[in-house]
């Protein structure tokens, strides 16, 4: 969620109005108050598809005395941009446009950084599908080449440098440059954007050069040029910095893409995009009787220019936004011009009745069953990490089963799903070795297991394990709950001797029920109880419910 | 009655024995009765001390002991004596004498000895003198017997012609040691003194036995009195897990209110997780929550149904003009939010309904006390033709009455991106004030279109731990998992 810094009295200016309940109106450009301090507001955006909305220009044009879609009138120019096809293999598409007359101050700079860095951050994916360069315009000779250079084939002043340096030098040595190197990683040759006069512009996506990519307050006319890999987004991105900055008073200007010869474009095209939607689908949608003229009304207050043709109404919205795919994104922007509040909240009325699955009401018989005999329920964390799973079980995880394993671990503590539960209880025990005994404690959870031939190659499954660990507790103690477990759910259970490390053996049996094994039963080894640091002997079982159901 | 007659009344046997040994003794400290075991004088003590009838006081003191050798000089006599009774039968050489006394014990014996002058030694060979002759027992010597006998000494408490032999022995190698041990000794209070005068006389009946009770004792002797108003110690019920027990509630009012349980796997596929949520899959609403991925295993299987994915690829080439990727799709992933369930759920059927889950979620966020490594969401859908916004706001409120009890709602514009409107639900809580309960929408038609529902979708999710937390009295997200058995053991049940 994008967060800006605007001014308040800013934002008032550049609405046209005084905001009275900031709070409330702000929520129209989907904006959260999260501070006020002065005349600084600290606002979250909610919306990570609108780019537009991310700057004090697009909270202010939301809430603008204006209605209907906002006019940006874009100059023609004989300014030309040239596309090499080297480009092709590196990152493919660009987009510029010029601002002519805009009075720069520190503000406005600022404003224009931090409105760069989130579109480039949120909606350009850390500046992979667009990064955003600007530019003095004063300082350019036109025309203008995009094209790709070799890691050592120039030497340049990067923005805030002193000294020039190849672009390999620059990728090392200057923090922009380690900080998105990642992005060019692979390249034979980095994009660059350089001027008739053999100046360079900028190493897209990574640093503007500090000749003519640095603005101060003496630069009186501006270039922004997009590059990413579609237009989709790279057009997008240029048109919210191009309305932002026409917003400020700068006039806008054209700039010619000649893509090889090939394909030739003008951007920014600020022409407003065109869409229908039926009047009954906003009603239906709505549960509201909205008369076509509110619906009008509303439409304009969302800066729309709309009219009713017949049961339609025809929009035109701004080319800045580019979220809307569909009607039902129309017919969100009328329901938040008439208010969300302002609508009667009403229950659907349909003729249903409540229902847990089978599998959890299995579950919480057993847990009250358990809870009966005296064991306290806990609950644990279905992460855990092979340690726990095996190592400290006593077990391999070769001979038991594999668990599944996550690749992006936030610590190698839960870098796993545990794929049984009586893991997850002794690691509670032995956080309580300081505790009163004894300590009976039991989890209804759930578990993963590998199945290649389920649809996501896994089984979730519940489980009911139970512990108790205590000076004097043996076999009998654990077989004792089980079978009074098994005489309030009326099933039989039967021990049969088996095989299990985690146990001592001799002391560890198979649990059997409705003819197949639903699960183990056993005194803890000694060898396990020292991998979890425990000095008090434990006993217990783990059954799978998912079999018993 | 009065207060130190029912005390009275209430003394053990043991109790009653310590009361009664100060009078007897006519001491002002005891430190021991004989015929208690050392516990039951240190328990009934300690009884008699909560009622204030006497005064502990516990004074550490060292204490001299025998060490490992000096044990065996008890039996076997130190070397210097054993040295003159050897010569006491005639000179010896040294030679003869090793045959008895080890070269350590026969080196300091003759040192011992020699400046005592109780021996002569003559060109290697040793005599008595007229001294030596009458020694029979050195003060070192009875030193060592007295200590075997009392078993230990206090420092303070030893004779001075007795203290010169201990300072001797300690300076020579594991004969003697000094150990410090607390001594406890009891002191009769003003109040314990009137007590003592109203001990009851006569057996009285403490624990009732089926003896007494078949024999009819309890007709004849009268009951000892029990201190009613004492601690006890704490005895622990089983119990639910405070947080499970709180989203036992949670599910049985979901059901109450007319919704069906879903549920669904842990890991899920990137399919039902993203795509059939209309995620494209290179975009940054696809980034909207960062989610792990597994390094096993890896690829799960896509669904069976063709028509269904094939609509989903259209859905999506279409929309975002990008060429769809089955691979992409068929990642797994633990499961990072739950509408995967709802998606999964709705393209198994469009049955008119309201469905919930509380699904357990994995995010890999920074761990700290509002962000845990695993969380719940209770979430769901409402399939129904001709459903509307203002049912999705009808169904909000009815989550903000029946959860966190609020007398006002208030609805925010919001983004998620399946759902076109969204809408942020805020609940005004009588206690904690506003809180953001919620966020909801209606399914976008690419999303419900393709999986075959051509019927609106409400789509809802509710941040129930914060009024967990809340309930329970917690500050800390992750106590919602708590590892803290008397934490779990003490939490009021809610």
């Amino acid at each position: 969620m994008p967060t800006i810094e605007i001014s308040k009295k800013d934002l008032e200016k550049l609405a046209g109005r005084k905001l009275k309940n900031l709070a409330d109106e702000l929520e129209n450009a989907k904006a959260e108050l999260e501070n006020q301090d002065g005349d600084v507001l600290k606002l979250d955006i909610k919306d990570t598809n609108r780019p537009d909305l991310w700057s004090v220009e697009g909270i202010a044009r939301q809430l603008s005395k204006d209605k209907g879609c906002p006019n940006y009138k874009v100059k023609k120019s004989k300014y030309v941009l040239d596309v090499s096809k080297k480009v092709n293999r590196v990152r493919p598409r660009i987009a510029a446009a010029i601002v002519k007359g805009i009075k720069v101050t520190d503000d406005l700079i600022r404003e224009l950084i931090q409105l760069q860095e989130k579109v480039a951050l949120t909606f350009g994916r850390k500046r992979k599908e667009a990064a955003i360069g600007v530019y003095d315009f004063d300082k350019i000779t036109w025309p203008v080449l995009y094209t790709t250079v070799s890691p050592h084939g120039i030497r340049f002043v990067a923005l805030d440098m002193t000294a020039a340096m190849t672009p390999l030098q620059i990728m090392a040595k200057h923090p922009k440059g380690r900080e998105f190197a990642y992005l060019v990683e692979g390249y034979e040759e980095f994009p660059l954007i350089i001027d008739r006069a053999e100046q360079v512009l900028s190493m897209p996506p990574i640093i503007n050069s500090n000749h003519t990519g640095k603005v101060t307050e003496k630069t009186k006319n501006l270039m922004v040029e997009v590059t990413g890999y579609d237009d989709k987004f790279v057009q997008a991105s240029l048109n919210v910095m191009a309305a932002a900055l026409a917003d400020r008073g700068g006039k806008l200007e054209e700039v010619t893409i000649n893509y090889d010869n090939k394909e030739i474009i003008e951007t920014p095209n600020l022409a407003p995009k065109k869409a229908k939607v039926k009047i009954e689908t906003i009603q239906k949608l709505a549960g509201e009787d909205l008369k076509p003229k509110e619906i009008i009304s509303l439409l304009r207050k969302a800066r729309y220019n709309a009219k009713q043709v017949g049961k339609l109404i025809e929009v035109e919205y701004p080319a800045y936004r580019q979220d809307i795919l569909h009607e039902v994104d129309i017919v969100e922007d009328v329901l938040i011009a008439y208010g969300y509040n302002n609508f009667e909240p009403e229950v659907p009325k349909l003729a249903v009745h409540g229902e847990e699955t089978e599998l959890e009401k299995f579950s919480r018989k057993v847990r009250e069953i358990m809870v009966g005999f005296g064991a306290q329920e806990v609950a644990t964390f279905t992460l855990t990490n092979k340690d726990n799973l095996f190592k400290k079980m006593n077990i391999t995880e070769r001979e038991f089963e594999r668990a599944v394993e996550i690749e992006n671990p936030v610590s190698s503590n839960w870098s796993c799903l545990r794929n049984w539960l009586l893991p997850s209880l002794m690691d509670f025990l032995s956080k309580n070795t300081t505790k009163e005994f004894p300590q009976r404690i039991f989890e209804v959870g759930e578990i993963v297991k590998i199945n290649p031939k389920a649809e996501t190659k896994t089984d979730t499954l519940k489980r009911l394990a139970f512990a108790f660990s205590n000076l004097r507790v043996t076999f009998t103690n654990a077989k004792q709950t089980l079978e009074a477990l098994g005489i309030c759910l009326g099933i039989k259970f039967t021990v049969k001797e088996s095989e299990h490390s985690s146990f001592i053996a001799g002391r560890v049996g198979e649990i059997r029920a409705k003819g197949e094994i639903v699960g183990v039963i056993g005194e803890l080894h000694p060898r396990v109880l020292e991998g979890f640091g425990l000095s008090v002997p434990v006993v217990g079982f783990e059954l799978e419910l998912n079999k018993i159901l | 009655m009065t207060d130190i007659k029912k005390i009275a009344e209430m003394l053990q046997d043991n109790e009653i024995v310590v009361l009664k040994s100060f009078k007897k003794k006519s001491a002002d400290r005891i430190r021991e009765i004989k015929s208690l075991k050392p516990i039951e004088f240190l328990r009934a003590g300690m009884w008699l001390e909560n009622k204030g009838l006497i005064k502990t006081t516990k004074i550490k003191k060292k204490f001299a002991t025998l060490d490992i050798l000096g044990k065996r000089y008890v039996k076997a006599s130190l070397p210097e004596i054993k040295l003159i009774a050897l010569l006491k039968k005639g000179p010896k050489t040294l030679e003869q004498l090793r045959r008895f006394l080890s070269a350590d014990e026969l080196r300091f014996a003759l040192g011992y000895l020699k400046k005592r002058s109780a021996i002569n030694i003559n060109k290697g060979v040793l005599s008595i003198t007229s001294y030596g002759r009458s020694t029979k027992i050195t003060l070192e010597g009875k030193f060592l017997l007295i200590l075997a006998q009392k078993g230990e000494l206090a420092l303070d408490n030893i004779e001075p012609q007795d203290l010169h032999a201990y300072l001797e022995l300690k300076k020579r190698k594991q004969l003697v040691k000094e150990v410090e041990k607390q001594e406890i000794s009891f002191k009769i209070t003003e109040l314990g003194k009137q007590v003592a005068e109203n001990v009851p006389s006569g057996r009285r009946i403490g624990l009732i036995t089926p003896a007494i009770i078949r024999s009819g004792d309890w007709k004849k002797q009268p009951f000892r009195r029990y201190d009613v108003e004492a601690g006890v110690p704490a005895i622990y019920p089983g119990k639910k897990q405070p947080y499970l027990a709180f989203l036992d509630d949670a599910r049985a009012k979901l059901v109450e209110l007319g919704f069906k349980e879903m549920n669904g796997p842990l890991i899920e596929t990137e399919f039902w997780h993203f795509d059939a949520l209309f995620q494209p899959q290179n975009h940054p609403a696809r980034e909207w929550t960062d989610t792990y991925t597994l390094k096993y295993p890896k690829q799960g299987d896509l669904p069976k149904n063709k028509k269904q994915l094939a609509a989903v690829k259209k859905s999506h080439e279409g929309s975002w003009l990008y060429s769809w990727n089955p691979e992409k799709a068929r990642q797994l992933t633990p499961r990072a939010h739950g509408t995967a369930l709802s998606a999964r759920w709705l393209g198994q059927g469009c049955q008119d309904g309201k469905y919930f889950a509380i699904a357990r979620c994995y995010r890999p966020d920074v761990i700290d006390a509002t962000h845990a490594i695993e969380f719940n969401q209770v979430e769901g859908i409402v399939v129904g033709d001709g459903l509307t916004f203002r049912n999705l706001l009808g169904t909000l409120k009815q989550f903000a009455i029946e959860f966190a009890g609020a007398d006002k709602v208030r609805f925010l514009p919001d983004y998620y991106p399946f759902t076109e409107p969204s809408v942020q639900l805020d609940a005004h809580h009588p206690e904690m004030g506003w809180i953001e309960l919620g966020g909801a929408g209606i399914f976008r038609p690419e999303l419900t279109n393709p999986l075959g529902c051509k019927k609106p979708v409400i789509a809802w999710g509710l941040g129930i731990d914060r009024l967990a937390m809340f309930k329970l009295g917690i500050k800390d997200i992750r106590y919602l998992f708590s590892t803290n058995i008397d934490w779990l053991r003490k939490e009021k049940v809610v």
